[in-house]
């Protein structure tokens, strides 16, 4: 085996080396940690990179680690889906954390700089991991670790608010791993087996055998993902956790964490449950009606806000929602759909968090009241924002659109035009509240009535990157889209 | 001219104006003077540009270009045909004045930096949805032009601009919203949102009348039709005039312009006549006419009597769009270039009323008529055009419409277009004749001894702003006067295009 046959592995190690080594290099050599986080990152992008090159030369690439086949070894997949998902995990995270390097001078006490890095290597290692396995057991492992730094870094900051919101996010969460081991154990006592392939291939025959022990794994995993995902009614954690936390970590969770975890649900109902099941039980009846509440509900609640980071975070449950109703509504146009707004979702909302973050750095004001002005000294930030909003409205030229549009053709195409209804009732409630707080900025009458810190080079630099890719998968959506039909086609 | 040669130029025609944007916006913090001077020169050639098509519109080109696809099968493409030069060409060439208009008009005005750029992006993307080739192009410029021009709308920054643009924009929305409903049914029943594709939608279902209805509402929105007009009335007063002539003149039209190519190249005439659609549009169309005229009636505030008359004279248009017969099509594209002279010129008229009395009020009128002979008199020959006297554009358009109707055996509606000019006389001599007839301050002349001694001082806004008003007034003049001009000859020949299916 060449050393690039080690990929789907090393990008994942690259990153846990990186997350163990940096609190030393912190340490040491202070300068130096920043970089090599980010060398790390790079090195995963490239990785990354060359499996695509060569999964759409030669096809799926299966990867046993240590060389022990499954059922014994632990195997890694990298197909088109996979690799779309590690693409977007790694390249955010890169983004993120060149924003994350000048906003957390401002946001963390300085001793805990180093072990924030480890925090966010960790976080971004885990969720290639979960991307790339295709072992259940695995999956639970990288989940825990997930969910661990996912806790650690809301409530690094030590305040009150914080340490509350990662607590309660810490109990449901495990909760959530809960029930997903439960589920795992359900599945491993039916079959014998834990390997993504083998399970799939198993299950046709045991469905019958054992019907009720995989609806309630079916069941116990909407639970423990719906949890994870923020799946309306279980989102009660994610507004406070994402709104509390310093605003790069808000833009990990509401960009990338939320979403890694739909898609595993996902892999699940379609690599490990076969088709069969679906007509036993109506699970995307189930998760498309959850879904569509979630965009309703979603965006109800963040009307009623009154704190720009917690309104933020009530728009990612109902934008989560339009990823599930992806899933939802078992149609390959569907999927696409839902892929694309993982992706043009991961890049908007974490954009957002960006600005919500450069307005606290600079101004220090977290209420939407108070943003009333704040155009005519930060233009750009709130331009950003702008761009940001009308992604999520989907204004065309936007991202936003694109996704919006798969969804409704698929909803069209399965024929319910109600669901259409549903998506453009959700993205009417996302304008009532994303544009007032636009005008205000731009339009006030008074002037800004609070102080203004000038902005970093490297902060505005990130959000000047994300309203570029904001108006770019909007405009120049075929590469991607083409990528996903080819990836889409082999499910159905 | 050359197919490529004709893709170059709508290519420049659109984008042009986009590009020079930023231009425009930083070359205003080197001198206003140059800013001014490249905002008139950037509409000028686009409007000389638009021009320049004509000779392929002569010969009946048609040409339909795909620029890239955002998503397999959904494109950006332009076209041009003989319905999209008419409306580029009157767009353009009213932009061009308008602008004009604007450099003296706004002069005193606050933030003109951004009144400029945004005036001209609008025009890029005005042009963007004429010369659009199929119905997702023409959404994006759509929505594009929709959401800039609201800074167009609350350019006062008042507290009334801004309520009025808060309506403008959810409106705008919703409505953005209905089209890619709309939009996406076509592509989900026929593949296709071309506009080059011929009728897309052949025969009539559940699914194909949802979509007729939400660009009902989509377009009608945007046209003023009842009962989408609520933002209407609100939005375009508050905005400067240029702006309102613009909204009102240009802006409105694209709504209609919208219709059109959804009823003619998406659906077809038969197909909603024999599904009976074609009386949903009727319906409204009596209702917008009727009801706009009424409002306007009480309206006190200049701008915002001509906002509801506005809404009543794009009845007209749609009433024209549900008769579906050779005459109704003509008058109804003769009618989108009737009202958009006849409305440029009213809003530009009030505009230099405004801008040199401070006046709005109508009943603080009396007398203006001696001291802004011109203004007045251009005004007074667009009232006169509106109410339909001949031999001024709007009769024409009113005769062309009722001959419509009749071929199409519905005379109630010559008789709807008939109450709607009574009503138009009683809403615009109130404003003409006290302004010439009457003194200021309210007394009646004849009180006096002798009311001819009293001089006012003639107080004309600046040639410039003359300039534009005299223009308009002109072609609101000239291409009443008989049916050989050439404003008249192109509707008919989009009218034949439209009606043959578009195979000229």
């Amino acid at each position: 085996m060449g050393f690039a046959d080690h990929f789907p592995a090393l990008i994942v190690v690259v990153l846990f080396i990186a997350a163990f080594v940096s609190p030393l290099l912190f340490r040491w050599v202070e300068k130096a940690t920043a970089p090599f986080v980010i060398a790390a990152l790079v090195a995963a992008l490239i990785m990354t990179t060359a499996l695509l090159v060569r999964v759409q030369q030669s096809g799926p690439v299966l990867y046993h680690m240590g060389g022990w086949a499954p059922p014994w070894g632990i195997e890694f997949k990298a197909d088109l889906l996979r690799i779309f998902i590690l693409l977007i995990v790694i390249s955010v995270s890169l983004w993120i954390f060149i924003y994350a390097v000048r906003d957390l001078k401002h946001e963390l006490k300085k001793e805990v700089t180093g072990w924030y890095y480890t925090l966010f290597a960790l976080l971004v290692g885990s969720m290639t991991g979960m991307a790339l396995t295709n072992d259940l057991f695995n999956l639970f492992v990288l989940m825990e670790i997930c969910a661990i730094a996912a806790c650690a870094i809301i409530s690094i900051k030590e305040d009150r608010e914080c340490l509350e919101a990662s607590f309660k996010y810490l109990i449901l969460s495990a909760m959530g791993t809960g029930c997903f081991l439960l589920g795992v154990a359900m599945l491993y006592m039916a079959t014998g087996y834990l390997n993504y392939s083998l399970l799939q291939l198993e299950l046709v025959e045991t469905l019958t055998l054992y019907p009720r022990n995989i609806f309630a794994a079916a069941a116990l995993f909407i639970v423990a993902f719906g949890t994870k995902a923020a799946l309306f009614p279980l989102h009660v954690w994610l507004p406070d956790a994402h709104a509390s936390a310093p605003s790069p970590s808000s833009a990990m969770l509401s960009g990338l964490v939320i979403k890694i975890y739909a898609f595993a649900l996902f892999l699940i109902f379609y690599q490990v449950f076969p088709r069969e099941l679906l007509d036993l039980i109506p699970l995307n009846e189930i998760i498309l009606w959850l879904a569509s509440l979630g965009t309703m509900f979603g965006s109800i609640y963040a009307m009623l806000q009154t704190d720009l980071k917690k309104m933020l975070a009530y728009s990612s449950i109902g934008q989560i929602g339009y990823i599930f109703m992806g899933i939802g509504f078992d149609h390959n146009l569907a999927l696409i759909g839902g892929f694309y707004h993982i992706m043009v979702h991961a890049v908007t909302k974490a954009m957002l968090f960006m600005v919500a973050g450069v307005i606290i750095y600079s101004t220090g004001v977290r209420q939407i009241k108070d943003l009333a002005g704040i155009g005519r000294v930060l233009p750009l930030t709130m331009l950003a924002f702008t761009i940001g909003s009308a992604s999520m409205i989907g204004i065309p030229g936007t991202g936003g659109l694109i996704s919006k549009w798969y969804l409704s053709l698929s909803a069209l195409e399965i024929g319910r035009p109600f669901f259409v209804l549903i998506i453009l009732a959700s993205s009417l409630l996302n304008a009532i509240y994303y544009m007032p707080i636009v005008i205000s900025a731009f339009m006030h009458q008074e002037d800004f009535q609070f102080k203004v810190k000038p902005v970093p080079f490297f902060m505005q630099a990130a959000l000047v990157v994300g309203m570029f890719f904001i108006v770019i998968f909007g405009i120049f959506s075929k590469p991607v889209v083409t990528l996903l039909e080819q990836a889409v086609i082999s499910l159905f | 001219m050359d197919n490529t040669t004709v893709i170059t130029v709508l290519i420049l025609i659109v984008v042009l104006p986009i590009i020079i944007t930023p231009i425009i916006f930083y070359s205003s913090r080197v001198s206003e003077k140059l800013r001014n001077g490249l905002a008139v020169v950037t509409t000028a050639i686009t409007f000389l540009l638009t021009l320049s098509l004509y000779p392929t519109i002569a010969r009946g080109g048609v040409v339909q270009h795909t620029l890239f696809e955002i998503l397999p099968n959904l494109e950006i493409s332009l076209r041009l045909d003989v319905l999209s030069f008419c409306l580029a060409v009157l767009s353009s060439f009213i932009w061009f004045l308008c602008t004009v208009y604007s450099i003296d008009y706004m002069a005193k005005e606050h933030a003109t930096s951004r009144y400029y750029p945004v005036l001209i992006f609008t025009l890029g993307s005005c042009q963007g949805i004429f010369f659009a080739g199929d119905l997702f192009s023409l959404f994006v410029f759509f929505e594009l032009m929709s959401l800039i021009a609201y800074i167009l709308v609350i350019h006062e920054e008042t507290e009334e601009a801004l309520k009025a643009g808060y309506k403008y924009l959810v409106m705008t929305i919703i409505g953005g919203l209905a089209l890619f409903f709309g939009i996406i049914i076509i592509f989900e029943l026929g593949g296709t949102v071309s506009l080059g594709a011929g009728e897309i939608i052949q025969e009539s279902s559940l699914l194909a009348l949802l979509a007729f209805i939400c660009f009902l509402i989509g377009f009608g929105m945007k046209a003023g039709m009842f009962p989408l007009h609520v933002w209407l009335p609100d939005a375009h007063p508050v905005a400067p005039s240029p702006a309102s002539a613009l909204l009102s003149g240009i802006m409105l039209k694209t709504g209609a312009y919208g219709l059109m190519r959804v009823i003619f190249d998406v659906f077809s005439p038969e197909l909603l006549q024999s599904s009976g659609w074609d009386k949903i549009l009727g319906a409204l169309a009596v209702i917008t006419i009727l009801l706009g005229s009424a409002v306007a009636l009480t309206q006190i505030d200049i701008k915002r009597r001509l906002a509801y008359s506005s809404i009543s004279q794009l009845g007209y248009v749609l009433l024209g769009l549900s008769v579906l017969n050779n005459n109704a099509v003509i008058g109804a594209v003769f009618h989108i270039f009737s009202h958009a002279f006849m409305k440029s010129t009213l809003f530009l008229a009030a505009g230099s009323i405004i801008y040199m009395t401070g006046k709005r009020r109508i009943d603080e009128f009396q007398g203006i008529g001696r001291q802004m002979p011109v203004t007045m008199g251009c005004f007074s020959i667009a009232a006169l055009a509106m109410i339909g006297i001949p031999p001024l554009n709007g009769f024409l358009s009113k005769w062309t419409l009722a001959l419509g109707c009749l071929d199409a055996q519905m005379p109630f509606y010559v008789l709807v277009l008939l109450i709607s000019s009574l009503l138009n006389a009683l809403y615009y001599l109130p404003i003409m004749i006290p302004a010439f007839f009457e003194l200021p301050g309210g007394s009646n002349p004849s009180g006096h001894n002798n009311h001819h001694d009293i001089k006012l001082k003639i107080k004309e806004a600046s040639p410039r702003m003359l300039s534009a008003m005299i223009i308009l007034a002109l072609c609101t003049f000239f291409f009443g006067l008989t049916p050989n001009n050439i404003v008249y000859a192109l509707s008919r020949l989009a009218a034949a295009f439209l009606l043959l299916g578009g195979t000229l």
